[in-house]
């Protein structure tokens, strides 16, 4: 499969999109700019480095967003939150080779894991912790569109 | 109740892209049956408001990636018969007399379609049939019409859930107008996504989507949307216009078809703004 086959394969048929019944985290990334949020659910065994046995996201959002959320939650599929932190890292480090749109959609992807990770970890010493939400710090707005404002 | 109202909204899905498959007279009879399913799921919903239960859109996706139409037609009347053994859930025995004779009638039609090859519908190809296409061009149309058939199917169900929790007769015609012309968009989008070889059925709505509290912010924000999308179609009018005089009229004609939207949500708005 090419680049674009997979990127198309993704948009037809996105993985793990919607809800999982009874979620043990959910973390939201929101974009305050636009109003555009991700929701990842995760199902997780206790361990010491617990594992993510079940992951699922909804999104209000662009395709560019489905396309994230299908892959990165394909990736977070079945590994441990030490790989799924270095996943968010790795992620959030190649943001700046994107275009505007396409780095903020990623990075609400990205944000949405580490905020179900997180709210995760703050429920083992709170059960009642609420959920965490992060805001994107990419600007979103086209480069031509920042361009014509300036001129 | 909650699970048949689901395995409603998923069968009505699943018949409506059946309907993009294929290029013969099915297509028609596919579009009546998903009108018929459609209707189901209103009948359902209206049976929830009356009881006071709570609902929702939420699905699961429709797998719907076949190369043979007879593989979703006997998909279809699995779910259907799926759905007539929860039937007893419904309370309402108008309804279910109903619901029941017409998935009968739907089953015995689907049967007897004829079968043909759809694999065409899931290619990735990415190719208008005789339309020759810049790559440029292509990908503006690729992203165009996964974002608008989602888009479209968003509406569909906002709209519809807003005229199901609404008394008011002059809203519920506005309402009704912009369901029925989203289903229009829909179509048209879909059929060209078979054709391209990228057909996907859209992704469930989050609850928030369909269940606000600010109609009147809501109609705001719809009225910027939709001048957003008369500006992708413009944008996608132009792309098109070098390879394809059909398209570029296409696309003018829907960024027109925009403007009677924004119409009907400024009607709706000033009348909310009145009563008040």
């Amino acid at each position: 499969m090419t680049a674009d086959e997979i990127l198309i394969e993704h948009m037809m048929n996105p993985q793990n999109y919607g809800k999982l019944e009874n979620p043990d985290a959910v973390g939201m990334g929101k974009n305050p700019q636009n109003g555009e949020k991700v929701a990842i659910y995760l199902e997780v065994e206790k361990q010491d480095d617990p594992l993510i046995t079940d992951i699922a996201f909804q999104a209000i959002g662009c395709t560019t967003t489905i396309v994230s959320g299908s892959i990165i939650t394909s990736e977070a599929k079945d590994i441990h939150f030490s790989r799924a932190e270095e996943l968010v890292s790795t992620t959030l480090g190649m943001l700046e080779g994107q275009s505007p749109e396409d780095a903020a959609c990623t990075e609400m992807v990205a944000l949405a894991l580490k905020a179900a990770l997180d709210t995760y970890e703050k429920r083992r010493e709170d059960a009642e912790f609420p959920m965490i939400s992060y805001h994107i710090t990419t600007d979103c707005t086209p480069k031509d569109e920042v361009e014509d404002k300036e001129k | 109740m909650r699970v048949l109202f689901s395995e409603i909204h998923e069968v009505w899905l699943a018949t409506q892209f059946t309907g993009f498959m294929t290029k013969r007279e099915s297509r028609q009879e596919l579009y009546e049956f998903s009108n018929i399913l459609f209707k189901h799921l209103t009948w359902l919903e209206n049976d929830f408001i009356k009881n006071g239960i709570d609902y929702s859109y939420d699905i699961k996706q429709v797998p719907i990636r076949v190369t043979e139409l007879s593989h979703m037609l006997n998909n279809i009347i699995v779910r259907l018969e799926t759905i007539e053994s929860m039937l007893n859930r419904c309370n309402d025995e108008h309804i279910v007399f109903r619901m029941q004779s017409d998935i009968e009638y739907i089953k015995s039609a689907l049967q007897k379609m004829p079968d043909e090859s759809v694999e065409e519908c899931f290619s990735a190809k990415k190719l208008y049939p005789n339309v020759p296409l810049t790559d440029k061009a292509r990908d503006a149309l690729t992203i165009f019409l996964f974002e608008e058939s989602y888009k479209e199917y968003e509406l569909i169900m906002v709209y519809n859930y807003s005229k199901a929790n609404s008394d008011d007769a002059f809203l519920n015609r506005i309402f009704q107008i912009l369901v029925d012309e989203s289903f229009f968009h829909l179509r048209s989008f879909g059929e060209m996504m078979a054709e391209m070889g990228i057909l996907g059925v859209p992704r469930s709505l989050m609850e928030e989507i369909y269940k606000f509290d600010d109609l009147k912010e809501f109609l705001k924000n719809g009225i910027l949307e939709e001048i957003g999308a008369k500006e992708e179609c413009k944008k996608l009018a132009d792309a098109v216009s070098q390879s394809s005089e059909h398209f570029a009229s296409f696309f003018t004609f829907i960024n027109n078809q925009e403007n009677y939207h924004i119409a009907l949500m400024e009607e709706a708005l000033a009348y909310i703004n009145n009563k008040k």
